[in-house]
């Protein structure tokens, strides 16, 4: 998976978590999931839930903590499909 | 440096089912959190509200070391509830204040090393609200919470800061005050724009908005 397609994945992962559909579509490694997408903190474990489910992968504690920017999320996500 | 940090769920807000997931709540509690649980508290406290209880107290700890250390990564795994006491009482007759009615409250000690932090945590029908201080008393913490008509983020956000700059209007009564954020995306209080040293928290989550702040002996 090109990390184009992971993206458009995760768009639709994030999708259901914030109302900020105009700012979603343009999303980039630098879009924060807190501060830009004004995603309630409270859904940031279920956003990591929906990936793990989304790409059949496992999410530690380490790699969940770096999930705060879209970046981070496509870096954690392609690490773990490269693992399995 | 004193800080001040809170956290608010809306528990209308939550998917109960989902929260009673393995897979769900050991992103946010400890094996230790659920022995403490399954302990102490399996037979009173329904258990997705433990877990929004150790959520809103671990956010709340970020929040307040976040002003200090603004490179701070959220650790939920890391910041852990070693103690938690339950209230003797459960009603709640007021949604702002100074201190808490000890009897109404949840009483927590969270070690996130090598800090300890001391959080008290309100647990009504509709929300969990949770603030968390460097020590034991909380004398000079000033807090509230507000239902809201809207969800929307920017409403949320604005309205936090009417009802915040209400209460700091009447302890600073006659000073232009304003509520800004820094650099850091960290709140603060602004005297004549010029940054005040009563740090600031401010959260919402669905109709939910709250605040705390800590002032100076």
């Amino acid at each position: 998976m090109t990390r184009e397609e992971t993206l458009n994945e995760l768009k639709k992962v994030i999708a259901p978590y914030t109302v900020n559909k105009e700012m979603l579509a343009g999303i980039n490694d630098q879009t924060d999931l807190i501060r830009d997408l004004k995603i309630n903190s409270a859904n940031l474990v279920d956003i990591i839930i929906d990936a793990e489910a989304k790409y059949d992968i496992e999410i530690d504690y380490d790699s969940a903590d770096k999930m705060t920017n879209v970046g981070s999320c496509l870096d954690v996500i392609t690490e773990k499909i490269n693992q399995k | 440096m004193i800080s001040t940090g809170n956290d608010i769920v809306a528990l209308k807000a939550i998917n109960v089912a989902r929260t009673k997931q393995q897979n769900f709540y050991s992103k946010i509690i400890t094996d230790s959190e659920k022995a403490l649980y399954d302990e102490q508290f399996s037979d009173g406290l329904p258990f997705e509200q433990f877990i929004w209880l150790a959520w809103s107290v671990k956010e709340s700890v970020f929040k307040y070391l976040q002003r200090i250390d603004p490179e701070l990564v959220f650790s939920p795994s890391k910041i852990k509830v070693i103690e938690l006491a339950v209230p003797s009482a459960k009603s709640l007759s007021h949604f702002e204040g100074r201190d808490f009615n000890e009897q109404t409250v949840y009483k927590g000690i969270v070690d996130f090393s090598p800090h300890t932090f001391y959080s008290r945590t309100i647990i009504s029908d509709d929300f969990i609200f949770s603030v968390v201080s460097h020590t034991n008393n909380f004398e000079r913490v000033l807090w509230g919470i507000k239902k809201i008509d809207s969800t929307d983020a920017d409403d949320q956000s604005k309205a936090v800061r009417v009802f915040a700059l209400a209460m700091l209007n009447t302890l600073f009564p006659g000073t232009q005050l304003e509520i800004d954020k820094n650099s850091h995306s960290c709140p603060i209080i602004l005297k004549n724009e010029v940054e005040t040293p009563v740090p600031i928290s401010l959260a919402h989550h669905d109709q939910y908005v709250a605040y705390s702040f800590q002032i100076s002996p």
